[in-house]
């Protein structure tokens, strides 16, 4: 059971996280908005595979939404249920996406785009070569961070000079990435990708009955605010 | 550089109209595209962890305050706009940076990559009235506003839905200028200091700013 989220399709994941958006729409009383929370908590607490990062998530969306509360109680007429019904509804929008977006795979995610969406191809391969660049942008974001430290360009506790550090790194990560995506453009054109007529694909990108059972789990999670309220 | 293997743009390739043009992407405009959605979405994460302070903090000031510190999340459209100048640039950069947003952590779920479609329709009707041919200031503020706009109307029905009518308006107009001036100008802004490192040498934008140097200095 605990590996039907972290095996489950990317396409799946989005799926039941645009649902719970959905759902929230459906949040307008107090009850509504408690039951459809227990509906997902419930569903959570039986399928994660770890609860501590569900509540880690739990606690950043919480946060999020007590700004919600606290305004929808200043601008909507000092109502405290309806400022509360409408803090419940962002946890409902928020958390399921937020919480199945760690299980996301990009590069699974691009062979669902491609082979099931039928997205064209040249989009979803050059989408994920980029997204294969990732962790080459996170290193050049650490070197260029020491760099600057050891040349004593670093930032100190001031929040201005952290933006000011944050910025400049920033401006230099897209410069990198900018240079990188010239780079190896012209080594996939090297490799013919630009005239190519037919592509294979070197992993499948099935669809299992656990993927099923999933989105139907998802979809009847989104539509128990709907059926209750 | 690398663009010289492939020198398909509208001044040295075949001849090709204008319209064709902006529809017609290049591999390094691809490329190009998702890079700047995976770094602009980095940045997107690590504004996230100053936003969650500063908009709190905001919050408990005045609401609808928010909205002038909300500029930010527009960048990606304005800038894959004005960087890659091809229809439907400024979206793709968009959607795709707030999904590595997403993806690397936050607190708004799968609504993230929905504000990220809303916020890159927004950017991508100015292009698109613009026929993809104006890249200026006026046209990146004009962007930024407009996405300003869409992402608002989103808004006000998902996060911010029981708030009275004039609230909600002043809230439009503090994101719009927000879009405006800290997406639009200061996107603008941002690709006119990122040419000068070379970065842009294969688009329009970089070729401008060689025109200009070569201008000036006589």
């Amino acid at each position: 059971m605990r590996r039907l989220v972290v095996d489950a399709n990317p396409l799946v994941l989005l799926l039941v996280g645009f649902a719970a958006v959905v759902a929230s729409l459906a949040v307008r009383d107090l009850r509504t908005g408690v039951i459809a929370l227990t509906a997902y908590a419930v569903a959570g607490a039986v399928l994660l595979p770890s609860l501590r990062f569900a509540l880690l998530r739990f606690v950043a969306v919480g946060v999020a939404s007590v700004s919600v509360v606290w305004s929808t109680w200043l601008l909507g007429g000092h109502d405290a249920e309806l400022a509360l019904t409408a803090g419940l509804r962002i946890v409902v929008l928020a958390l399921p996406g937020a919480v199945l977006a760690a299980f996301l795979d990009p590069s699974r995610l691009a062979d669902q785009m491609g082979q099931r969406l039928h997205v064209p191809a040249r989009f979803v391969v050059a989408f994920a070569a980029a997204l294969q660049r990732f962790s080459a942008l996170r290193e050049v974001w650490v070197q260029l961070d020491r760099a600057r430290r050891a040349r004593g360009f670093g930032p100190t506790r001031n929040p201005v000079s952290l933006a000011r550090h944050g910025g400049a790194l920033a401006f230099a990560m897209l410069v990198a990435a900018l240079r990188d995506a010239g780079r190896m453009s012209a080594a996939m054109d090297a490799r013919g990708f630009a005239d190519a007529r037919t592509r294979t694909w070197a992993e499948p990108a099935p669809w299992t009955r656990a993927d099923s059972g999933l989105l139907a789990l998802g979809l009847f999670l989104a539509l128990v605010p709907w059926l209750v309220r | 550089m690398a663009d010289a293997a492939r020198p398909t743009t509208a001044r040295s390739g075949p001849v090709r109209s204008a319209w064709a043009d902006a529809v017609h992407y290049r591999t390094i405009d691809l490329v190009t595209v998702a890079m700047l959605g995976v770094a602009i979405g980095v940045v997107f994460w690590g504004w996230n962890q100053l936003y969650a302070v500063v908009s709190t903090a905001s919050v408990f000031a005045f609401p609808p305050s928010i909205g002038l510190i909300s500029g930010p999340w527009l960048l990606g459209g304005v800038v894959g706009g004005l960087v890659v100048r091809k229809a439907g640039a400024a979206f793709g950069t968009e959607v795709i940076a707030a999904m590595v947003a997403l993806v690397l952590g936050n607190q708004w779920g799968m609504s993230s990559i929905l504000s990220g479609v809303v916020q890159g329709i927004g950017a991508e009707i100015v292009f698109a009235l613009l026929l993809w041919r104006r890249w200026g200031v006026v046209a990146a503020a004009l962007a930024g506003a407009v996405s300003a706009l869409c992402a608002v109307a989103y808004e006000w029905n998902l996060y911010w839905a029981d708030w009275g009518t004039g609230w909600k308006l002043v809230y439009a107009a503090f994101f719009a200028l927000s879009g405006a001036l800290v997406a639009g100008v200061g996107g603008w802004l941002l690709v006119r200091a990122l040419a000068p490192t070379g970065a842009l040498d294969a688009f329009a934008a970089g070729r401008e700013h060689h025109d200009r140097l070569a201008r000036t200095s006589g």
